[in-house]
């Protein structure tokens, strides 16, 4: 897509899909943060890194054992919350344990059976060896996620005010909540190859927590977010390339640098001292 | 036809002792007031989530609008305005009141369909009905307790609602608000909107009958028509013991 403008192909991949992952992640972090289920990232990148762990162990598509699993997880998120009765943030916990569990033990196991399995991919991402399908499979969940906010724009800010209230003004929050779960599944991963299960978070959280620091209203954290991961990703890239460092960490490192100035720096928390 | 029609309903909680509306019989026409009272734990608010399906009947039948509350709960949610009773919303909500009251309007509206000019109007209506103006442009979570209060009446005003449906409305009011949005309340029963409204402090009811309903234990104890001045002193003798509501003999 970005090759008229970058001649080497590694840095035009990385790029994409660092811009893909970047708007997608933090679109949807507006969301989770505003829920406060900021654990998903952490839940949904370990059940997609088990299920990519199940891939290599079963000798399937790596990816496509780490969408399906995500998937799965994903789908149980909502029922197990209600059946059991317990919040969503204690759920995505267990899940969460129960993801890094099965990781765990199909590395080991296949450890101990000789067939060594290289995680670091998987936790720590590997942007420079993506292929031209992984992009255009990113590009495709960005869409969808920014087609999924304009579409359902009123239910999600509605649900982002108060999920009960929402439910009583008669708005179907089990259908949206539904869908943003698998949305999110989707694009943790597909984003797992680029900054890895560990990195994902930074991406989810920190475009959403420093839009948060300036914006009134959510229309503005919607497109300051993005911008936001948008412009860092790029710059992370960019620089990654030239002083040759990696681009996930420095990527993640950059955003929470901005973070840490928004906080200092934002004007949203001024106390003001008018007298009159 | 009664637009809410209670049959025999029992709701119970999971892991709860017992169901907490039990046996519960209710018809409600258009334009009634109905006061609920009755002791804490009596089953109240529980009545109020049974309406409009926020809660499971477990046994039963209720109609509402004419829709069966457990098939249908979502379009039941759609006609009947209901102010819950808590609350909270953190300084930093990043959603203006206007926001917030034209929220009321997105269950009717139905999924993925914009708001139209009539929606903002009716928004707008319902700011002025419930006298906020000047808080429309204000973020929702920097307010007092008394205005957020205001503004999710004024978010429920806003959908237009074919029942109200109010849970202790004003617990965080002065008493000059309490008169005036019970003249709006009044207003809507008037024009045929049935008021369902529990309370506990009854000062500033409206110069209209009223229904009074008092509920003991998951059941209605008392249910007659009274003036505003009289309902505190039948609730208080349907409650001789405090914390414990016993039937007058």
């Amino acid at each position: 897509m970005l090759e008229t403008l970058i001649e080497n192909n590694v840095v035009c991949h990385a790029l994409e899909a660092m811009i893909f992952a970047s708007i997608t992640c933090s679109i949807l972090g507006v969301i989770i943060s505003r829920m406060s289920l900021s654990s998903i990232g952490f839940t949904m990148s370990h059940a997609a890194f088990a299920g990519a762990a199940l891939g290599m162990f079963l000798g399937a598509n790596a990816q496509m054992t780490a969408i399906a699993f995500s998937m799965v997880v994903a789908a149980l998120i909502g029922p197990v919350s209600d059946k059991a009765k317990m919040a969503a943030d204690a759920t995505l916990g267990v899940l969460f344990a129960m993801s890094m569990a099965v990781a765990i033990f199909l590395i080991s196991y296949m450890e101990y059976m000789g067939k060594g399995l290289s995680a670091s991919s998987l936790l720590f991402g590997d942007v420079v060896s993506l292929y031209r399908e992984e992009i255009y499979a990113l590009a495709a969940v960005c869409f969808l996620a920014i087609l999924f906010v304009l579409g359902f724009y009123k239910e999600i800010s509605a649900i982002m005010f108060n999920m009960k209230i929402a439910e009583a003004a008669g708005i179907r929050v089990k259908l949206v909540y539904y869908i943003l779960l698998f949305i999110i599944a989707l694009s943790v991963a597909l984003s797992l190859n680029i900054v890895g299960g560990l990195l994902i978070f930074v991406l989810l959280v920190t475009p959403a927590s420093i839009a948060g620091q300036f914006c009134f209203n959510v229309r503005s954290m919607f497109i300051v977010a993005p911008a936001v991961a948008l412009f860092m990703s790029a710059f992370g890239v960019w620089a990654a390339f030239e002083y040759t460092m990696p681009v996930a960490p420095l990527v993640a490192l950059l955003l929470t640098a901005a973070f840490a100035l928004s906080v200092m720096l934002s004007f949203k928390r001024r106390i003001n001292t008018k007298m009159n | 036809m009664s637009i809410i029609d209670l049959a025999g309903i029992y709701t119970a909680y999971e892991g709860g002792e017992k169901a907490v509306i039990r046996n519960l019989s209710l018809r409600v026409d258009r334009g009634e007031y109905v006061v609920i009272g009755g002791p804490n734990s009596a089953g109240k608010t529980t009545l109020l989530e049974s309406i409009n399906g926020l809660v499971k009947i477990t046994h039963g039948r209720a109609t509402v609008c004419g829709l069966n509350v457990s098939r249908v709960s979502d379009e039941v949610r759609r006609r009947v305005g209901y102010v819950i009773q808590n609350f909270y919303f953190d300084p930093f909500t990043p959603f203006t009141v206007e926001q917030v009251v034209m929220m009321g309007r997105f269950g009717r509206l139905g999924l993925m369909n914009r708001p139209a000019r009539e929606d903002y109007d009716a928004a707008q209506r319902a700011i002025t009905q419930v006298g906020i103006e000047d808080l429309a442009h204000k973020t929702i979570g920097t307010l007092s307790g008394g205005q957020q209060q205001k503004a999710m009446i004024a978010h429920n005003i806003a959908k237009e609602p074919e029942v109200m449906m109010l849970d202790e409305p004003f617990s965080n009011l002065d008493f000059h608000a309490r008169e005036y949005l019970q003249g709006v309340f009044k207003e809507m029963a008037r024009k045929g909107v049935p008021i369902l409204m529990v309370a506990h402090a009854f000062d500033g009811l409206p110069d209209i009958p009223i229904r009074l309903v008092v509920m003991n234990q998951g059941r209605i104890s008392c249910d007659r028509n009274c003036r505003a001045e009289e309902v505190e002193d039948i609730i208080r003798k349907e409650c001789v013991v405090p914390g414990k509501c016993l039937r007058r003999s």
